[in-house]
């Protein structure tokens, strides 16, 4: 061995003994932070601020085995914090306005039921739940990405994706950014809008607008005579376009379909789809059952022509009866179209108090969510007749003159649900209305505060409803 | 028309006195205050008729008459009589 090789040998082996120490004090690193794992409060975790980082850590946080638990009244919050961590478990978050329920992360990545096992045989456990995620829909190319539109304020639109902002509580939204990954919607579909009419002039709405096809005669009927329905129908005013003349309506088809990736506005539910306007309510936002009536069929005769109308959506309502509008609203749900309806929002039982049309038979009846996941303090309920909960509190949505406000009540949350009932039929365009009222059935994520409220207990979620 | 609060204060007083039959003079103002109504017919939707379900800012103007108080609600858009011998008007 010559002067200089012996130098080389010397300087690789000085360079393995380095290395073999420093692989040594990582080992004894890791060790240590093991044993030192803490109740890491929520408030310490860095929350993602945009919709890009909520949407990220939504796909992160899937799998993740969590269970809800709620403590008897009187066990501290010390107290828990001291239980989960000999556990080797740690408080997730806390949930506000709900005294004692906790979300409880396991360290170990047991399973959800034997986490629920375990916290159940407590004393000082009262009840034991597992926390229901959705599962990434693999692809062949892995799981879904999160997809986000470039809509200048689409950061304001919590229920699409709710990063926490102004105080909310992140994730609780419709998951609308994924199930963009499996598709945005589609032009081919149309959404009737039964309501004060649709500005369909907005620049965030023209684009997915339905027109009459120039291949389509006026809509004719024996009584009304022939109307130019060129872009929907007015029955307050036969002769009338379905201008809006309140706001109402476009505000809820900006929610279904405010164009997407336009940056402009907002991005809808759908970022592509036919709205169809159909207004009954005047400028004051009130109607008749005889005008909503007239513009259901409306929409019967219209798929019988062949305009591929699947979903009427309903943001209005009262506690009156009327067995002509539940006729005509079974006749739809025969004609393969889904009528999606507001529960009321008078903060009653429709169980006992039935709000119509709402609580007819096949209507999918939505309450109301604020960016808590909380039940709005104004939504009706009612565990045998209100279907499902979407998000309903200070929606960002289009208004009259290019604007955009933000509103409330069940009337925000139903275009919510008709809008994810679009993206179903976007992806499965031939499915019959009654799969498609069981897909949105089966399409949420139990919510605590749901539970007794609502026959599904839970919050629509659109990627779920895409699986 | 747009309404603002006064005119439907005014408008109230007048329609309660010409119900009653009495002298609008007769008709006092017992309180005025913002609110949120649950719907778009105030929460106050006469027979046979639908309205937005969208939470609406208004005004609820309570009237007193005869020793009775009568309850009106207006917005911008409307002023309605609210169980009125339990039934709700449209004015």
């Amino acid at each position: 061995m010559n002067r200089n090789n012996f130098f080389i040998h010397l300087a690789l082996a000085l360079v393995l003994i380095l290395v073999a120490a420093f692989a040594g004090q990582l080992s004894r690193w890791r060790k240590q932070w093991k044993n030192q794992v803490r109740i890491v409060p929520a408030t310490e975790k860095k929350k993602p601020t945009t919709a890009e980082e909520i949407a990220l850590s939504e796909a992160r946080s899937f799998g993740s085995p969590e269970v809800l638990v709620k403590f008897k009244t009187g066990v501290s919050s010390e107290a828990i914090e001291a239980l989960t961590s000999r556990l080797h478990d740690r408080v997730e978050d806390r949930i506000e306005n709900a005294d004692g329920w906790e979300a409880i992360d396991d360290l170990d990545n047991a399973d959800a039921a034997s986490i629920v096992a375990q916290y159940s045989q407590l004393p000082e456990v009262e009840y034991a739940e597992p926390n229901f995620e959705i599962k990434l829909e693999e692809t062949p190319e892995g799981p879904l990405v999160p997809v986000l539109p470039h809509d200048p304020q689409f950061n304001d639109q919590w229920a699409l994706a709710n990063s926490g902002q102004r105080g909310g509580k992140q994730g609780a939204d419709i998951s609308a950014t994924l199930a963009w990954a499996t598709t945005t919607g589609t032009d081919k579909l149309v959404v009737a809008v039964l309501d004060t009419g649709v500005d369909y002039t907005h620049e965030d709405l023209m684009e997915n607008m339905w027109v009459r096809p120039a291949t389509m005669a006026p809509y004719h009927d024996n009584e009304l005579g022939t109307i130019d329905d060129l872009n929907g129908f007015n029955a307050i005013d036969s002769a009338a376009d379905p201008m809006d003349d309140n706001g109402h309506g476009t505000h809820c088809a900006g929610i279904i379909g405010a164009e997407g990736e336009n940056n402009i506005g907002i991005a809808g539910v759908n970022w592509k789809v036919q709205i169809m306007p159909l207004k009954f309510m005047n400028s004051g936002g009130f109607g008749t059952t005889k005008d909503a009536i007239e513009a259901i069929n409306y929409v019967i005769n219209r798929k019988k022509a062949g305009v591929n109308v699947r979903i009427i959506s309903a943001s209005w309502g009262s506690t009156q009866k009327s067995r002509a509008l539940g006729d005509i609203i079974r006749k739809a749900y025969e004609n393969d179209i889904l009528f999606v309806a507001a529960a009321g929002n008078s903060s009653v039982d429709n169980d006992r108090t039935p709000h119509y049309p709402s609580s007819y038979p096949n209507v999918i009846s939505v309450a109301a969510l604020d960016r808590h996941d909380h039940l709005a303090s104004f939504s009706n309920f009612g565990v045998k007749s209100v279907m499902v909960a979407a998000p309903g509190v200070d929606i960002l949505s289009t208004w009259l003159g290019n604007e955009y406000e933000e509103k409330s009540g069940t009337s925000m949350a139903t275009p919510v649900v008709s809008g994810v009932g679009a993206l179903i039929l976007a992806k499965n365009p031939r499915m019959p209305v009654d799969d498609l009222h069981k897909r949105l059935m089966d399409s949420t994520d139990p919510i605590i505060v749901l539970k007794g409220k609502t026959v599904t207990g839970g919050r629509i979620n659109a990627a779920k409803a895409l699986e | 028309m747009a309404i603002n609060k006064d005119g439907a204060v005014e408008n109230a007083r007048k329609d309660l006195a010409q119900r009653l039959k009495i002298d609008a003079a007769a008709v006092k103002e017992h309180s005025v205050e913002d609110a949120d109504f649950p719907d778009m017919a105030l929460g106050a939707a006469e027979d046979g008729e639908m309205s937005g379900m969208m939470i609406t800012r208004g005004w609820r103007i309570k009237l007193e008459a005869q020793g009775q108080t009568y309850e009106y609600r207006a917005d911008k858009n409307q002023l309605r009589l609210h169980n009125f011998k339990g039934k709700n008007y449209r004015i």
